[in-house]
């Protein structure tokens, strides 16, 4: 495929993600709910597999964790937005770590137990791995700076709370796999990049007015 | 061991690992008698009340959030020379950080007891403290 087309689709498809955690996850945040285990169980998992699915190509799952933390660190509210950014860009690196062996046809995902499986492994390795990556960085990019003892007393509640995302994982995957068919290259030029540059663009000035607006308040 | 057989037995164990850790969390939570009404701080219990009592009070006015100053609550419980020490704040759900003597400076504790520091990240802020340990 075009090169353009996938630095376009891994632009579109970072900014929804990005812009889904800003917005709906600051929601779910604000209610209470687990927001980091649906995000990266649905969210996450879910967009970065319909790329895989539509554009067939190694590295663009994390270039889109890149463009989807980018647009992160805009939007400072709903927990800790710079823990966020990094979890997010994990999520992509190990997103291309646990798919690297899987081919691109998915000739082995047939089954269901296989897609449902490979959706338990890749949430819960995305939520785990990029939590704990997080539990690192931050304080490393902190004054504070990191200590393991931290991290190893905190690991059970991470390991925990990383079932949720697995299960949704497990179920989002199989779904999302019924867009394996659609050909994103049949889409022509003068359709395909107006419309990704306008919904990437919609994306990020959405969430910087809602960065803007909740300033003012 | 091919793929087919693999995978399946990979999220077999992930969904075991997930299933024992939360099963740990809830009958840990359980067995641990934290005493929620008072904070342990320098081995030794406070109310809140107490806390704000003798602390010095502090307020954030850019977060929007007041309390007492971490720093001087330190030096009112007894520790000595506090700048040669770590800090490590313990929550109620067993989330913890450690901070260091110029990150107390900037940091207060809530009436809710939530410590808030303006000089770290989101992820230090720890809610419902139960201990500040002095290292």
């Amino acid at each position: 495929m075009d090169k353009m087309r996938i630095v376009a689709g891994t632009i579109l498809f970072g900014s929804l993600w990005g812009f889904s955690e800003c917005i709906i996850g600051s929601y779910f945040h604000d209610a209470g709910l687990p927001a980091g285990a649906i995000m990266t169980g649905v969210f996450a998992v879910g967009f970065m597999l319909i790329t895989r699915l539509l554009y067939r190509q190694r590295g663009m799952q994390l270039g889109m964790g890149l463009v989807a933390g980018m647009l992160r660190l805009f939007n400072p509210f709903g927990g800790c937005f710079i823990c966020s950014a990094i979890a997010i860009m994990a999520e992509g690196a190990l997103f291309e770590l646990v798919w690297y062996k899987i081919s691109l046809d998915f000739t082995e995902l047939k089954k269901p137990i296989m897609t449902a499986s490979m959706g338990v492994i890749t949430a819960y390795v995305c939520f785990v791995g990029g939590y704990i990556v997080t539990q690192v960085l931050t304080p490393m990019f902190s004054s504070a700076g990191f200590y393991l003892e931290n991290l190893i007393v905190f690991l059970p509640q991470i390991l925990s709370r990383g079932l949720l995302a697995a299960v949704l994982g497990g179920i989002i995957i199989p779904v999302a796999m019924l867009l394996k068919n659609i050909g994103i290259a049949r889409i022509r030029d003068r359709v395909y990049y107006p419309t990704t540059v306008a919904i990437s663009v919609l994306c990020w000035t959405a969430v910087i007015v809602n960065t803007l607006l909740i300033l003012e308040v | 061991m091919g793929k087919e057989k693999l995978i399946p037995i990979l999220a077999l164990i992930i969904l075991l690992i997930g299933s024992s850790s939360t099963i740990y969390v809830y009958a840990t939570q359980d067995n641990t008698n934290i005493d929620t009404d008072t904070i342990n701080i320098y081995n030794q219990h406070y109310t809140i009340e107490q806390i704000f009592s003798i602390a010095e009070p502090r307020i954030f006015n850019d977060l929007n959030y007041s309390g007492v100053a971490l720093d001087d609550l330190i030096i009112k419980v007894g520790v000595e020379c506090p700048e040669y020490h770590t800090y490590t704040i313990t929550g109620e759900g067993g989330y913890q950080k450690t901070v260091k003597w110029g990150n107390m400076q900037n940091g207060l504790l809530t009436m809710e007891k939530r410590v808030v520091f303006t000089d770290l990240p989101k992820a230090f802020r720890v809610k419902g403290v139960v201990k500040i340990e002095v290292i």
